[in-house]
């Protein structure tokens, strides 16, 4: 199993756990009775989370006049049901319904909605609006404005989003970054998005592995009438959309340092960053420098590639091969080319 | 008393006793005790006698730092948004030592009438894992176990999609968070095509993300004009200050500068030259309301005239900028910009 929650000792902060322990408390009311197993897969925990927080609700609860915590103040639970795995609350302190969301809460989803409005037909814009109410009306405070459009979506992504739901194979032209097309043909497993773009994360059949493709690069989409061979419930997956540790060609990059997160997946999280005056260099493994070069060359004065020289000249070389195009501008002295 | 051994170097001993309770049988401890209280406690009463803080307290000795503790302690508690108030003392009005502290329970409690359908559920789920990386992960996860205390399972639709925004501008934490305080922040701004980033105060209104780009809206204090900033052309740190806005942002701040951002968008227009065959062909004539020419062109939309040369200046030979001129100086300006920081007569420096 992956996933922090799922981690032995369950949440991390102690934020979290508090949070935990109100959200648990009025399920197993409502519940009357509940498994531990049951409890914990509602909550993507572990069964032993459940346990320690309901071990914790059951010596919980309010000092009484004398400042002592009395029997009947405390929290209780059926203590031979909970020895055959099963949760009864037998006596209530203070608190027996959810609480209500922060405001930062409510507007992470209210944004997150927002975000999610331009997804297949699945959802129309009522549902979300009244949604998005529901939840203002349900924080403790005017959720704050942070507000996001609607994820760019197109008609490739709707039929990639039928072939997923169908479980269908799917083909296309792919053009990768050195601009080289070929023909795909893929058992699709996730759509994955990073702001503004979309990925298919999907069982490439002529490489027999799983490859990313973005959505932009794709052309001559076509669901096939043959099913999938390879179900999303049986590839793993991971979250970063692309694992270069296995890349062997490393490259030094110099950045300013609060344009980190422009390099994004190039520079994966856990990487050394080292301080060069005011500016930041890393080192990053490329499969190749086309990626690369195209990276640097958006981030003009915010970024360069310091070594090896072969990968310096690959962008210089894409830069000067750019501004070819160009007249030089007034005032500007024409190039001298190089012999 | 208990005889405490002498202060051992290794072992501090109020480490020793920190242990015995954990922190969030602490925190649980102080909710529960503040919301069964009608009048409220007092601070010596929750510190006498609340789980967590009572084995600290010493009856008539100096507990400064477990009132340091429960400072903090109330600080994480509202921010998860439990509205823990604090009364002043009807016959000792100012004095701190007099002040009582209560939970209501009916601001507490979600409102009885709100529930959420399976369908709902599912949506919600999608849209807090929008949010699993960054800033706003902490809330989204925490809203989501509100959401399960309900004890409404999901329904099964919507399961091959991973949606992520990405909050990488290392503005976004301090400007949601000063919004949240409606207070004003300092930082520098770089305006393209100015040399020197220059120091802005500002009263935030709201924080929108755009084609995924993040932008502040907000007032000006020298300026005295509301005014959009792009969160990556920030220089440096934010800093929060503790003065409160002079100026309440709109309930619409953060809809109305989208549709402002849409609006500069729907009516700026770019037009380039692709070269066939290429990544520039096939990506940039699928961006969003962009027109593809018979003899090749494509019209693009933008909403900031450097950031579209940032995007083009990428795709290096494989695009050339038609109009506007602006555009063209500024993309031209980027390569040369690039050039002489790629220098391939030297070793790396």
């Amino acid at each position: 199993m992956s996933g922090d929650q799922n981690a032995p000792g369950g949440f991390h902060h102690a934020q979290d756990k508090l949070t935990f322990l109100l959200s648990l408390v009025p399920y197993l009311i409502q519940q009357t009775q509940v498994s531990v197993s049951d409890a914990a897969r509602h909550f993507g925990v572990s069964q032993q989370t459940i346990r320690e927080a309901v071990l914790l609700i059951a010596v919980s609860g309010v000092p009484g006049s004398d400042s002592n915590y009395q029997h009947g103040d405390l929290f209780d639970i059926d203590w031979d049901a909970f020895d055959e795995n099963e949760i009864i609350i037998t006596q209530l302190v203070a608190i027996d319904d959810s609480p209500r969301f922060s405001a930062r809460e409510a507007s992470a989803l209210i944004a997150g909605l927002q975000y999610l409005q331009s997804l297949p037909e699945n959802v129309d814009s009522a549902a979300y609006s009244s949604l998005a109410a529901k939840l203002a009306r349900g924080a403790s405070e005017a959720p704050s404005q942070v507000i996001v459009s609607p994820a760019a979506t197109n008609d490739s992504f709707a039929r990639i989003g039928d072939a997923l739901s169908r479980g269908m194979q799917l083909e296309f032209d792919y053009r990768d970054s050195k601009g080289q097309s070929e023909h795909r043909r893929v058992d699709p497993l996730r759509l994955d998005s990073d702001d503004d773009d979309w990925y298919l994360r999907a069982w490439d059949h002529s490489r027999e592995s799983v490859r990313t493709f973005r959505l932009d690069r794709l052309d001559g989409l076509n669901v096939t009438d043959l099913p999938i061979e390879h179900r999303p419930s049986d590839v793993a997956l991971s979250d970063s959309l692309f694992d270069t540790s296995g890349e062997h060609t490393t490259v030094v990059l110099e950045f300013r340092p609060e344009a980190l997160g422009l390099l994004g997946e190039f520079v994966p999280e856990g990487t050394r960053v080292t301080r060069v005056g005011e500016l930041s260099r890393a080192s990053v493994r490329v499969a190749h420098f086309h990626g690369l070069t195209r990276l640097v060359a958006g981030l003009a004065g915010v970024a360069r590639v310091v070594d090896p020289p072969e990968a310096r000249r690959a962008v210089r070389q894409w830069a000067v091969d750019a501004r070819a195009a160009y007249p030089a501008a007034p005032g500007e002295h024409p190039t001298i080319a190089n012999a | 008393m208990k005889s405490v051994p002498e202060s051992s170097p290794s072992i501090p001993s109020s480490d020793v006793s920190a242990s015995a309770v954990a922190v969030e049988e602490r925190l649980f401890s102080l909710v529960l005790a503040l919301v069964s209280t009608e009048i409220g406690l007092t601070k010596a009463e929750i510190l006498g006698a609340v789980q967590g803080y009572r084995q600290k307290f010493v009856p008539g000795g100096d507990n400064s730092s477990l009132e340091r503790q429960f400072e903090r302690d109330k600080d994480d508690i509202r921010e998860l948004g439990v509205p823990l108030e604090t009364l002043e003392s009807p016959t000792d009005p100012g004095n701190n030592q007099a002040l009582r502290y209560r939970i209501s329970k009916g601001d507490y409690d979600l409102p009885a009438d709100i529930s959420f359908t399976p369908e709902e559920t599912t949506l919600l789920n999608l849209a807090a894992m929008v949010w699993r990386e960054g800033s706003l992960s902490g809330e989204s996860r925490r809203a989501l176990l509100k959401l399960r205390s309900l004890g409404t399972e999901g329904s099964q639709q919507l399961i091959g999609y991973a949606p992520r925004i990405r909050t990488r501008d290392a503005a976004f934490g301090p400007l949601t968070d000063a919004l949240d305080k409606a207070v004003l922040v300092r930082f520098s701004y770089l305006k393209p095509g100015e040399l020197n980033a220059r120091e802005r105060l500002v009263a935030p209104a709201a924080v929108v993300q755009h084609q995924g780009r993040w932008y502040l809206q907000a007032f000006d204090q020298k300026a005295d004009a509301p005014r959009t900033f792009l969160l990556s052309r920030i220089v440096g740190p934010v800093v929060v200050t503790r003065t409160p806005s002079p100026q309440s942002a709109s309930a619409t701040a953060g809809d109305d500068a989208l549709a402002e951002l849409d609006e500069i968008w729907r009516t700026h227009v770019a037009h380039v030259s692709v070269r066939p065959g290429t990544d520039a062909e096939s990506r940039l004539g699928k961006r969003r309301g962009s027109i593809r020419n018979p003899d090749g062109t494509i019209a693009l939309h933008y909403t900031d005239l450097a950031v579209l040369a940032d995007d083009l200046a990428a795709f290096g030979p494989e695009v050339v900028v038609i109009s506007p001129a602006g555009l063209v100086t500024a993309v031209r300006d980027r390569l040369a910009a690039i050039i002489a920081s790629h220098p391939d007569d030297m070793d790396a420096v």
